[in-house]
């Protein structure tokens, strides 16, 4: 694959509107997950989760996943300095899974409870869909417009598909990303399957007990590298290859020995044209699993060698944030490139003894790294890797 | 010069052929399945069967869908309204995303390169088609299974329409075609049933769920200069035309200024059968099949812009193509 460059970023997180908050929220290692305010969690074992915080405006009208991926998609697109008449050919490509979901629940909820519900206007955004609907009709972005929903790593793949049709020479520029606001269906299916902690996630520690939900969503632009040049434009890291392969093992599990996950790490790595010794740090996927941690660290020691590289995992600061995870943590991994600095894993005090890396534990670590990847991996064994490098 | 990418099998399961499901399935695929997956399941192994392909790893998977597995989501939801937490189902939740079609219909057929589910209103299973197409042709993938599924409760479709989201006819379905490049299909002297030459997916102005005012189209334009073909070579039109008659009403208007002045003859399969998302596969084959040595344009318009265009080449035909692709200088320009 061709490189593509990456000249804009816009991010909602569980620290609130704008990059600037995300970055210094990793950075300093502090924790966004609470108690769930936005849904009831009676009943529940878990009630805790890392919600966006009060104050993304717009209108009423629209879903709350859908204000919070326009929050997210307008930053991006104001950070590369692309103005509205060079939207036109943009691609658009979201990963979703829960759609304006929250709104047709409370509707959903009230009607059965009650008998009847008036129609809230957000009905028409329940779909997954309705995010890229909305935010390619308000920012203007009249390219090809897709929604992929491969579960937790939607927005991954959000990011590798646009960068297909830049790279392939089918559009300038694309803007892609992921979004997920917290769904009553996601928490409840998370607690039936018992794969939540009641307290805050650990990533990779021997004591783990489980993943934190979260909710977000972060959009890049990505760019041909020459227009890129020619404009002049801040360019914050090239997406140089990214492997998308499907485990075909199991609906929830992953294949126990990590293959699905090691080949997509090795298609993203072929694709770059760059040897596993080149690449210093893995955003993981990191959910905190017990499963999920230790087959991603068996899959990183098959590609990278045991502790041949940093890794860290976001989740463990602003939870799982499902069909956002993927694109969040590229913004993750390419802020720590530009700023020379690997975000920690939160509360991690013992390391599992299988997990055989640095996992960054509590405190940011300076490194200059020319090469990072980023992980996530969803239901269906769906499997993607991004791979980062430095702007030259 | 690029890929050509051709079709060498297609599998439709829906109204028409549900009986077929139960003898392509096996004991717990049929127990454990959601409908809508059994009839995914069978219908790529229909697909895969027609096409001659063994279960192989290197099979990419695109599955477009309207509504995912709502039937199973809706039943995931009212057991917690009926039973509290305690009600909930941990069995169901899994299908409460909507890539549950691919990953098990990938599982099935171990398809372990690339699965992907693409989400739109009408224009879904057109919308993975191309998309396969256009990843075949750039060398990304080698052979893939696309087309969709879709299961519409009867409710959601009511709502739908009461919101004001269109008067579609819909109904429950998956289907795919199989697509390789035709070195590929040569090599292992497969049957080819059309070839894709030209396609292209882009979005035009409309609100959110409406209609457009305008009636410019770049996809058509776009998947033409990839086919390297005129206007007036295209024999007949596949609308996706499927009762929502103002959506019907602009892509007639799309189509009317995107062909002029040549104005080849249109028809769509889903007025006879309901929409779903898989009824894309059957519409590229039977284009294909009607082109004859001509060529054909499949043609998709959803409320809210989305659109994608498909030239086919019936199974005569065998010119060769220059194949433009839109490159980068040309976006650029």
């Amino acid at each position: 694959m061709k490189s593509v460059a990456v000249t804009g970023l816009g991010v909602v997180s569980p620290f609130g509107a704008g990059v600037k908050a995300f970055w210094e929220g990793i950075a300093s290692g502090s924790c966004a997950i609470r108690p769930i305010t936005l849904i009831e969690t009676e009943g529940f074992r878990c009630q805790i989760a890392a919600e966006v915080p009060a104050g993304i405006t717009g209108s009423g009208r629209r879903s709350r996943a859908d204000r919070i991926a326009l929050a997210a998609a307008r930053e991006a697109l104001d950070d590369a300095g692309i103005a509205r008449a060079e939207r036109a050919d943009a691609a658009l490509i979201v990963g979703a899974v829960g759609g304006g979901m929250m709104e047709t629940e409370a509707w959903y909820w009230q009607r059965t409870r009650a008998g009847a519900a008036p129609m809230p206007p957000a009905l028409t955004s329940c779909f997954p869909s309705s995010h890229a609907d909305v935010v390619g009709s308000a920012l203007g972005l009249g390219g090809p417009r897709e929604t992929i929903v491969t579960a937790c790593s939607s927005g991954a793949g959000s990011l590798a598909l646009a960068a297909d049709l830049v790279a392939d020479g089918v559009v300038p520029l694309a803007v892609a990303g992921g979004v997920d606001a917290l769904t009553r269906i996601c928490f409840m299916g998370f607690n039936a399957l018992k794969l939540l902690d009641p307290a805050p996630c650990r990533p990779f520690d021997r004591d783990r007990r489980g993943m934190s939900l979260g909710e977000g969503a972060a959009f890049v632009v990505l760019e041909d590298p020459r227009r890129a040049k020619a404009r002049r434009a801040r360019v914050y890291a090239e997406l140089a290859g990214y492997g998308m392969t499907g485990d075909a093992y199991h609906v929830t599990a992953p294949h126990p020995e990590g293959e699905g996950m090691a080949r997509a790490m090795r298609v993203a790595l072929a694709q770059a044209g760059v040897a596993p010794g080149d690449v210093g740090y893995v955003n993981a996927h990191g959910t905190a699993t017990l499963q999920n941690d230790r087959i991603e660290a068996r899959a990183m020691r098959t590609v990278f060698g045991e502790g041949r590289v940093l890794v860290s995992s976001t989740k463990s600061m602003i939870g799982h944030t499902m069909a956002a995870a993927g694109s969040l943590e590229a913004v993750a991994t390419v802020l720590s490139l530009v700023n020379e600095l690997v975000p920690p894993t939160a509360r991690l005090e013992n390391v599992d003894p299988e997990i055989a890396f640095d996992c960054v534990p509590h405190k940011a670590r300076e490194v200059t790294v020319e090469h990072a990847i980023s992980n996530s991996f969803g239901f269906g064994g769906q499997n993607v890797t991004l791979l980062f490098r430095r702007a030259g | 010069m690029s890929t050509r990418v051709v079709v060498t099998g297609a599998g439709v399961v829906d109204g028409h052929t549900s009986g077929l499901t139960s003898r392509l399935l096996d004991e717990t695929e049929a127990r454990r399945l959601s409908r809508i997956c059994q009839f995914t399941v069978a219908a790529a192994r229909l697909a895969l069967g027609e096409a001659g392909l063994d279960a192989r790893g290197d099979l990419a998977l695109l599955v477009g869908t309207e509504f995912g597995d709502m039937v199973s989501t809706i039943a995931f939801v009212d057991g917690y309204l009926r039973g509290g937490p305690v009600g909930v189902s941990p069995l169901l939740f899994p299908h409460t995303v909507m890539n549950t079609m691919a990953a098990t219909t990938a599982i099935a057929v171990s398809a372990k390169d690339l699965s992907l589910t693409l989400n739109t209103w009408t224009v879904a299973g057109e919308l993975a088609i191309a998309r396969g197409a256009a990843m075949i042709r750039a060398g990304r993938i080698r052979a893939c299974l696309a087309g969709g599924a879709d299961e519409p409760p009867p409710k959601v479709v009511q709502t739908i329409r009461e919101i004001g989201g269109g008067g579609d006819v819909r109904s429950d379905g998956a289907g795919f075609v199989v697509l390789e490049s035709l070195e590929s299909a040569q090599a292992r002297g497969a049957a080819i049933l059309a070839e894709i030459v030209g396609m292209a997916w882009r979005a035009l102005p409309a609100r959110p769920h409406g209609i457009g005012r305008g009636a410019d189209s770049k996809a058509i334009a776009a998947a033409l200069a990839e086919a390297g073909a005129g206007a007036e070579e295209i024999g007949h039109v596949y609308t996706s035309a499927s009762g929502d008659a103002e959506r019907e009403a602009w892509e007639d208007a799309i189509l009317d200024r995107a062909l002029a002045p040549h104005q080849p003859s249109r028809r769509a399969l889903s007025l006879a059968a309901g929409r779903h998302s898989g009824l894309a596969a059957r519409v590229v084959v039977t284009a294909a099949a009607e082109a004859g040595d001509g060529l054909a344009l499949v043609h998709a318009v959803a409320r809210g812009g989305n659109q994608v265009a498909i030239v086919v080449a019936g199974p005569g035909a065998r010119r060769e193509r220059s194949s433009p692709r839109p490159t980068t200088e040309r976006a650029l320009a």
